[in-house]
Parts: structure tokens; C-alpha cells; sequence
């Protein structure tokens, strides 16, 4: 498993899996309001999320030397401004991972997969 | 209807307006009164903005989200409310910004689903329509976090269903609804601990309080024009005026900047400073504080004792008003207010030969101002640095004086900006020029619409000979009042007066509507406001405007058009 190496002091290294950086993204997307759900990235890992929950899941993390680039893909509530909730949503994961991992994040790609309606007006 | 007007209103109209059950142009009365008093209140809202990510505009956001629901309605006499209720949910949808505005348009929408093709709204379908509101506000995200906006609307939804099984009067619910809110917003940092470690309570919430507070102040005959409190962004900080506004015995400005304590409380903050001084401003941008005040010379150290106990302070500016005051009256020039251009529009420089035509450049939208013409003619360098800076390459010169037009030519061949001038000879071709003026449209129709606007005026000057001599056939003796029209001299007399009238003959004044003259520095007031009187009684059905010009040595410039 890939891991990105942050910190380094006289006692050793600071090694952060990308997983840990995909949940940090996962639960501040889902807490962002008009995010009704994840997305599979593909077909693959829609079949294995069948029988395995991935943290993972409907998040995808890269590292270069300018920062972190996260893609995530979301399904969002009908009859809301997509525009302003993908905006929350690249805003709340950048902060919140910045703040908690302390790693600049380069990019943030919001991918929409879907619409989830609930309602009809 | 703006705050003031809709504050103006007796409680008896207010009731008119606002007729129970409600019906759609009543809940669009109250929609723009829950509108214009977060507007009031839009910067304390925004002051509260920590969470996700402090930028500060949530109040904001929900004024745009609002004002776009308003829009949708504003000219609709639909009386049928759940329609109307869809019109508003439609607007707020399609003006969301931000999460609380996506909230708040969600609001909107499941309130207009509840409301569906009722005619008018009791209690009963108020409380419901709320309900409703809170379940589709919960519905559009997976796990919502509590303390925030949609904590509130649901202790709102909560209160109005308890309430309506004790009351049907609609006042009293909005009251209920009012305090369950105001209860709510209150406890959202015990609910949120990113809202206490900053010590503030929930912006969105807070937004969403002073919309319902907004209605049930109109209905109770509250004013909605005045902020309880108020912080302003720095760039709105009027700290210039604020001098106009000098009471009697503050003889001191105190501005400070300071970043306040995670304790800080701004109401309490103001409350204090109320005690010590006048004229109280204070501003936010980026965390730093700026406060202004005004106070008297034994308390001048007062603000600082007391904004140290608060926070940090980064600067303390502290000026003698008295001195500062009388400096001003003395200075004739008061600094100029000229347009901002922005990126990639047009900007005009004019070249100005008084402090009073300067004015009236300004406030025609110039960019840029070179003082001269007439006898002081500005250099091609002056000229070249009045715009080398501005934000854009589009650059049109009025050089208001045929001695400056050669030099405004020079100038567009040395810059890689593309220049245009327009030769205008006198200062009220240039005026008439600038009413062509649109930033941010196409340069050359821009040009040649101007240049165009340009011979549209006649053009009179009166000024004093210099020297004896014959021009144009003209016998002029030194000391002679002489006329000057389109540039071309066409008499020489005693008096001013004499100058005018053959001046405005010459001019074929008859065919025209409007004469404006611009005094200069060499005549008193009262002299021109004769020889105005004087001129209306020759031309009665004309418009006569006189404007202070401040230039040298011309007597007046005046303009037919």
C-alpha cells in the first residue's frame, strides 16, 4: 500500500497510508449538505464493495511533490444547486484534511455520478 | 419597498398588508421583511463564519439566496400562496449559494411542497409547511451535523407544531417561533465544539433567526433598518466622512486594529465603547478588527485600555480632530473620489484646468485626472503616469484644450496601450463626451460614439484680454471682457454681462434647451448668480445649472446644448 511520507524527526519517520487521507475525505463529503452518497469509481469497485466495505470507496488519492490530489465521486440530492454543494464540498475536504494531516491538497475533483431523487415537486 | 419604507409603515398598514390567513402577496411582504432585516444584519452574520472554512460570508450567501427568491416573485400579484410559495422555492434554487443558501433554498422547497395549491395559510398549514421544510432540509445530506442551520429549523418546525394546539393567532406563533429560534441558535455550540472553541454560535443559524425575526418585526411594527449590531468589511469602513461628523467636545479620532480573544463579544464591545465616544465603526477583514471612534481629549486613552483587555492590539492611529478639522477648511482640494476601473474596461483620464471641473469629471466616472490646461499645460510624462497603472489597456484621453491635444497623440505612440484621443478644445465637450461613457463595452464604438457626443454642444468663454490686439476682425483693447465661441473670438466689451448676451446670440441659443456655466476662481458667486437671473429672464423656457469650475483665468465656461 502506497504511503506518503510526512514528517520525518530524530526519532524516525511520520508514514500516512492514503486510505487514512481517503476517510478523511469520505466523512467530510458525507457531512457536507447536499451529498446524498458516494459513487463507485468503477464497475470493479462497485463489485467489491458487495463484499467489502472499502474505505476507499467513491474516493481516490494521489500524491505528488506539490501536494495531494483527491478525486471524489458523488451522488447528490434533486433540486439543489450542484454548483454550490460541489463548492462546499471541495472547501470542507481541503480543509479538513490540511488540517488534520497537515499536507497541502493540490487538487480536489469533484466527479457528480448521480442524482438521487426523493422527492417531486 | 426598501427597509426604511417598509419601517415607515404604520402597524395598522402593516396588518393590511399582511392579511390571516395568509394569502401570496402577504407572504411575500413577509419574505421581504425576513429579507431586509438579514440584509441589516448581514455582517454580523458573516462575523460568525468559522466552520468549515473561515471566510466569512454566510450572511452573505443567505441575503443573495433570499434576495434571488424575492426576485422571483417581486413583480408577481399571485395571490394564490402555495404557487406562490413554488415561485419562491424555484428562485431560491436557482440563486443558492453557498451551503446555508443550498439549506435554505431546501427550506424553501419543502415548505412550497407542504403549501402544494392551497389558496391562503392558517396556522395549522404554517406549522406543517414547516415541517416539511425541516424533513426535506434533513433529507439533502447523509449525516447531518447538529448545531448548525438545520438544528434551528427544526426546533422552529418542533416549537410551531407545540404551538399551534394553544393558539391560532399568527403574531403569537411568530413570536413562539422567534424565541424557540433565538433558544436554538443560543445552544448550537454545545452541540457544535468547533463552535465553542471559536466562541461564537452558528452563522447559518443565526442567518436563518433573523429571517424569521425580520417578519415578526414588521408584523409588530418594529423598524428593520437598524442593525442591533454592526460590523462592516474593511473596504466599507467610511473612516473619510466620518469626520463630517464631528460632535461637539470629541476631539479625538482613535482608530485601532486588534485581533479580538475567541471570548471577544461584539455586542458588548460596542455597548462599552457607546460609553466612551461617538461615531463608532468597527470593521472585520481577515480575523483583524478595526475600530473607529471619536472622543473627548481627557478620554483619549480610554479605547485602547479597554480593547487591550479584548485581544491584541497590532495598531493604534490617533489624530487630533480640532487641527485635523481646520486643515481641512483651509485646503481647497479635497481629495477627489475618481472611478476604480476594473480589469480589461475602459478608462478615461481628463485633463482638468479647476478643482470644481475635476469634481464633476469624478462624478462622471473618470479613471484619472491631470490637472491643467489653459495656461499650465501637463507634461506627455504626467499624462503618461496618469494611466500606466490602471488595470487595463483601453485607455481614452479628453484633453479638454487644443494645446493639449498634440501632446495626448505623443502619448498614445509611447505606450504599448492602445490610446485613443478624443480632441475635445474645451472642458464642456469633455463632459458631453463622458455621457457616452460605457466601461465595459466595445472600445473603438466607445470612441466613436464619443468623439461623436463631443460636437454636440457649443462651447462660449469669457475671459479678460491680455494684451491689446486684432483677431478674427475683432478690435480688442487690454483689460476688455472678451467671448470666445467654439474657440473662435467673437467680441470684446466693458462687462461680463454684454459678453454673455452676444456670446449666446452668437451661439444660436434660441435652438437649444439647457445652458450651464462653470465659474471660475476670479468671480464671486453672487456676481453669477446676477448674471444667471439675468440670462433666464432673455431665455425663459431654458434649463440654467451653474457649477462651481474653479479654473483660472476664465471667467466662465459655459455650455449650450
Amino acid at each position: 500500500m502506497a504511503e506518503i511520507e510526512n514528517k520525518h524527526n530524530e526519532l524516525g519517520s511520520i508514514l500516512i497510508q492514503k486510505d487514512a487521507i481517503a476517510s478523511i475525505a469520505r466523512q467530510s463529503t458525507l457531512q457536507s449538505y447536499g451529498v446524498v452518497g458516494l459513487a463507485p469509481k468503477n464497475l470493479i469497485e462497485n463489485i467489491r464493495q458487495l463484499f467489502n466495505k472499502d474505505a476507499k470507496y467513491g474516493v481516490e488519492v494521489e500524491f505528488d511533490h506539490d501536494g495531494l490530489v483527491i478525486d471524489i465521486f458523488i451522488v447528490v440530492e434533486y433540486g439543489t444547486r450542484i454548483k454550490s454543494i460541489t463548492n462546499s464540498v471541495v472547501n470542507s475536504v481541503k480543509y479538513n484534511v490540511e488540517k488534520t494531516v497537515g499536507l497541502p491538497v493540490r487538487r480536489i475533483n469533484v466527479h457528480v455520478r448521480g442524482l438521487r431523487i426523493s422527492n417531486m415537486d | 419597498m426598501s427597509a426604511v419604507e417598509l419601517s415607515k409603515l404604520s402597524t395598522a398598514e402593516r396588518h393590511e398588508l399582511v392579511p390571516v390567513p395568509i394569502n401570496g402577496q402577504g407572504l411575500k411582504t413577509l419574505l421581504e421583511a425576513g429579507m431586509i432585516w438579514l440584509k441589516t444584519n448581514q455582517q454580523t452574520v458573516n462575523s460568525l463564519n468559522v466552520f468549515p472554512v473561515p471566510d466569512g460570508d454566510t450572511g452573505t450567501n443567505m441575503v443573495l439566496t433570499m434576495q434571488a427568491a424575492f426576485d422571483e416573485v417581486a413583480t408577481s400579484g399571485a395571490s394564490n400562496v402555495g404557487q406562490f410559495a413554488h415561485s419562491i422555492a424555484r428562485g431560491a434554487l436557482m440563486g443558492a449559494r453557498g451551503n446555508s443558501g443550498v439549506i435554505l433554498s431546501q427550506i424553501w422547497r419543502g415548505f412550497a411542497r407542504a403549501l402544494d395549491d392551497h389558496p391562503t395559510m392558517d396556522v395549522k398549514l404554517l406549522a406543517d409547511a414547516l415541517e416539511e421544510a425541516k424533513a426535506t432540509a434533513y433529507k439533502g445530506v447523509v449525516r447531518p451535523v447538529e448545531g448548525t442551520i438545520l438544528t434551528v429549523i427544526k426546533d422552529i418546525a418542533a416549537q410551531a407544531t407545540v404551538s399551534v394546539q394553544r393558539t391560532s393567532s399568527f403574531t403569537e406563533i411568530l413570536w413562539d417561533i422567534v424565541e424557540a429560534a433565538n433558544a436554538s441558535v443560543e445552544r448550537t455550540p454545545d452541540l457544535l465544539p468547533i463552535l465553542k472553541q471559536a466562541g461564537v454560535v452558528d452563522s447559518g443559524g443565526k442567518g436563518l433567526l433573523f429571517i424569521f425575526e425580520g417578519m415578526w418585526r414588521f408584523i409588530n411594527g418594529d423598524s428593520l433598518d437598524k442593525a442591533v449590531t454592526e460590523v462592516l468589511p474593511l473596504s466599507d469602513m467610511d473612516l473619510e466622512n466620518a469626520m463630517e461628523t464631528v460632535e461637539e467636545g470629541q476631539d479625538y479620532e482613535v482608530v485601532i486594529d486588534f485581533t479580538p480573544k475567541s471570548t471577544f463579544n461584539l455586542e458588548e464591545y460596542y455597548d462599552e465603547l457607546s460609553k466612551i465616544g461617538t461615531s463608532i465603526q468597527v470593521g472585520e477583514g481577515e480575523g483583524i478588527y478595526r475600530m473607529h471612534i471619536h472622543v473627548p481629549l481627557d478620554s483619549r486613552y480610554l479605547p485602547i485600555d479597554h480593547t487591550m483587555n479584548l485581544g491584541t492590539i497590532q495598531k493604534v492611529m490617533m489624530e487630533n480632530l480640532v487641527a485635523q478639522m481646520d486643515e481641512r477648511k483651509n485646503n481647497k482640494n479635497p481629495k477627489l473620489k475618481l472611478t476604480p476601473v476594473k480589469p480589461d474596461e475602459i478608462a478615461v483620464v481628463a485633463v482638468s484646468p479647476g478643482s470644481g471641473l475635476s469634481r464633476i469629471f469624478a462624478s462622471l466616472g473618470v479613471a484619472a485626472i491631470v490637472e491643467g490646461g489653459q495656461t499650465m499645460n501637463p507634461s506627455i510624462k504626467e499624462l503618461l503616469a496618469s494611466f500606466e497603472n490602471l488595470p487595463t489597456d483601453k485607455i481614452i484621453i479628453l484633453p479638454n484644450n487644443k494645446n493639449i491635444i498634440m501632446a495626448a497623440k505623443e502619448v498614445a505612440s509611447m505606450t504599448v496601450k492602445n490610446v485613443a484621443v478624443i480632441p475635445t478644445i474645451s472642458v464642456p465637450q469633455g463632459f458631453s463626451a463622458m455621457f457616452r461613457l460605457i466601461p465595459d463595452s466595445d472600445f473603438d464604438e466607445t470612441v466613436e460614439a464619443m468623439n461623436e457626443a463631443m460636437g454636440e454642444v457649443e462651447i462660449g468663454e469669457i475671459t479678460t484680454a491680455t494684451r491689446t490686439v486684432e483677431i478674427d476682425g475683432v478690435q480688442v483693447e487690454e483689460g476688455q471682457v472678451i467671448a470666445l465661441h467654439n474657440g473662435k473670438l467673437i467680441t470684446s466689451t466693458q462687462t461680463i454681462e454684454e459678453a454673455c448676451e452676444a456670446l449666446l446670440i452668437a451661439a444660436n441659443t434660441g435652438d437649444y434647451e439647457r445652458i450651464t456655466l462653470f465659474y471660475g476662481e476670479d468671480i464671486q458667486l453672487s456676481h453669477v448668480n446676477d448674471l444667471a437671473d439675468k440670462i433666464r429672464s432673455i431665455y425663459p423656457s431654458h434649463e440654467i445649472e451653474v457649477h462651481e469650475g474653479g479654473q483660472p483665468h476664465y471667467q466662465l465656461i459655459i455650455s449650450i446644448e
